[in-house]
């Protein structure tokens, strides 16, 4: 019976798909099609990828600012829109994407953030998301954060983060944009977007303080707060998730301090406390973090 | 209208047509999109790179009823560009990948090769599938390889990327997941010693005959043998020129023969830290300062 269902499922798995091909609404994600002017906005999830899909969409096209409800047709994510709705955007296309490196991207905007903030924040999306009920404890949710467990074509953050900085830092057509950088001070990192896409021949982009503040601004926490509880059944992201937990959180750098215990920090400094120390983000735990470190090695 | 036009779109409407039954009858190799399943092994390599030699001597280990042939490696080590996805599902799942990183193989066997002697061999391959274009020699076809401008879904994918793309990003994740290492160079010279490796690295029954039985199946001799009577079923060389062979040489170092001190240099120049690291001499003085990534050296 059980055979029976799951051959079931697959066949009408396979009549969707054949009806989306023959519509052309097939959904894009690794089966897109990649152009060679393209700009990838790339992160793990949960890292601030919305947050500058709002600054730079506010910065690009200045007359009508960003929303959840059309930021899917300004910088479009490739996991919920189709591949024949973004071959028809205008180009040099921004695209947002969560992979691990890709070969084919050929510039890209990688953003990165704390790891132990990603494992607050995605903690909270996936109550969000139902994947788990708000009493499941923190501390039990970590550990499976490290092994990448819940979104595993994404790879852990260290997969994600470790394999585009490997392959790509350094390289003209790669910028790196750290999560606390932007919040401190967004107006240097988007000035260095704002370059690189000058570099990228992407369109030509009003970049004077008082635009550079009006992006910033239309782009706030509070802001995309207040838009989220307007659009929030409009947007893929959020709908059909719980409406009493936001897609827009606490928008901050360090909350994991409160949030996670000594023993979850302890965990993901002594993962990945070596790739966090090379982008700037400073130990808690240095002695346990040390101590694997140098049990770990590194193969020559 | 004129015909040519008509012509045109009759062939996207069939091709179109064709897209829609291979996925209804979801007949298209699940390469990128397969489905990974827990236990799931891949052979990894860049095109070109002993691959499928791996491929026979790790089946020939396992299998003791009959030898792998060209006619039955598709069915007992199959590669992900050959069969669709709800094929694989019922195959065994020690699966031929040439894809760049992907986080989600947990067990990988990584093949590495020269690539001044890859780029010969791809040459090579591609004369025989007769892609390359008529009077290119190959002081032509490396450096179209190299920058991009020659593409071919059978030799070159984007999402392989290039030589370096493909090795980096497999060694760069090497320590996060199990993870074997194999030089094509260090199997030509004791492919004994390296398949031992792979037993080792798999929980394999290795015995000495069992080892010699697999190398002996597996050589170059006997693999050009079984291509002059099965070419025409194996997926890699069906429908391509008889007249030159899918094993060729079988050796290391060729590309002092065949490639030019140009093309050697600009290979050196653009991957030179990479191939030193694996042991790969340059044949230019290498670059004053190591340029690599902490986790590459």
């Amino acid at each position: 019976m059980q055979s029976r269902h799951s051959s079931l499922q697959r066949l009408g798995a396979a009549l969707a798909q054949a009806g989306r091909v023959l519509t052309g609404r097939q959904i894009a994600g690794r089966g897109l099609t990649v152009f060679p002017d393209d700009i990838f906005l790339v992160s793990y999830p949960r890292s601030g990828n919305t947050w500058t899909r709002f600054l730079l969409g506010n910065l690009i096209n200045q007359s009508d600012p960003v929303r959840f409800s059309n930021v899917e047709s300004r910088i479009p994510e490739i996991y919920f829109n189709r591949d024949r709705f973004l071959r028809q955007l205008q180009r040099p296309r921004m695209l947002k994407s969560h992979e691990s490196f890709q070969p084919e991207y050929p510039r890209v905007i990688y953003i990165v953030r704390d790891p132990r903030d990603v494992a607050v924040s995605f903690y909270h999306h996936n109550v969000k998301a139902r994947n788990i009920s708000d009493d499941y404890p923190i501390a039990s949710f970590v550990p499976r954060f490290i092994a990448g467990e819940f979104d595993r074509k994404f790879g852990s953050w260290r997969d994600n983060v470790l394999s585009w900085t490997v392959l790509r830092k350094g390289d003209p057509g790669f910028l790196l944009l750290r999560y606390e950088d932007m919040k401190r001070d967004p107006v240097v990192s988007l000035t260095g977007v704002v370059d690189f896409l000058e570099r990228c021949s992407f369109r030509k982009i009003d970049s004077s303080a008082a635009a550079l503040e009006r992006a910033i601004e239309l782009s706030s926490a509070e802001r995309m707060r207040t838009l989220e509880k307007q659009d929030a059944g409009l947007w893929v992201l959020t709908k059909g998730t719980r409406s009493d937990k936001p897609f827009v959180r606490s928008a901050t750098a360090g909350g994991w301090k409160s949030q996670l215990d000594g023993e979850s920090v302890a965990a993901i400094e002594s993962a990945w406390g070596e790739l966090m120390q090379t982008l700037g983000y400073e130990l808690a735990s240095t002695a346990a973090a040390a101590d694997k470190l140098s049990q770990r090695g590194l193969p020559s | 209208m004129p015909s040519n036009i008509v012509v045109r779109r009759i062939r996207g409407l069939i091709n179109h047509l064709r897209k829609i039954t291979d996925t209804a009858l979801d007949r298209n190799p699940a390469g990128r999109n397969l489905t990974v399943l827990p236990g799931d092994v891949f052979i990894v390599s860049y095109p070109k790179s002993g691959n499928t030699w791996t491929r026979f001597l790790v089946g020939n280990l396992i299998y003791q009823d009959e030898p792998i042939t060209f006619a039955n490696v598709e069915s007992r080590l199959p590669s992900l560009y050959v069969h669709p996805d709800r094929k694989l599902r019922k195959l065994p799942r020690i699966l031929k990948s040439h894809d760049c990183f992907d986080p989600r193989y947990r067990t990988v066997i990584y093949i590495v090769r020269d690539p001044r002697d890859v780029l010969v061999s791809a040459y090579h391959y591609a004369v025989k599938l007769g892609i390359v274009p008529e009077n290119w020699g190959v002081e032509k076809f490396v450096p179209a390889l190299l920058d991009g401008s020659f593409e071919s879904g059978v030799l070159v994918n984007p999402r392989w990327g290039s030589w370096h793309d493909n090795t980096a990003s497999w060694l760069a994740m090497k320590d996060s997941r199990k993870f074997l290492l194999l030089r094509y160079e260090d199997m030509l010279d004791d492919p004994e010693r390296e398949l031992i490796k792979v037993a080792d690295f798999l929980g394999l029954e290795a015995t000495p005959e069992r080892l010699a039985r697999a190398v002996k199946l597996s050589s170059a001799d006997h693999m050009r043998e079984l291509e002059k009577t099965q070419a025409a079923e194996w997926s890699l060389t069906k429908n391509t020129r008889p007249d030159m062979a899918f094993v060729r040489k079988a050796r290391a170092g060729t590309w002092k023969a065949e490639l030019p001190p140009q093309t050697v240099a600009d290979i050196e120049a653009a991957w030179g830290p990479l191939m030193r690291t694996l042991g790969y001499e340059l044949s230019a003085a290498p670059p004053e300062r190591d340029e690599l990534p902490v986790v590459l050296r």
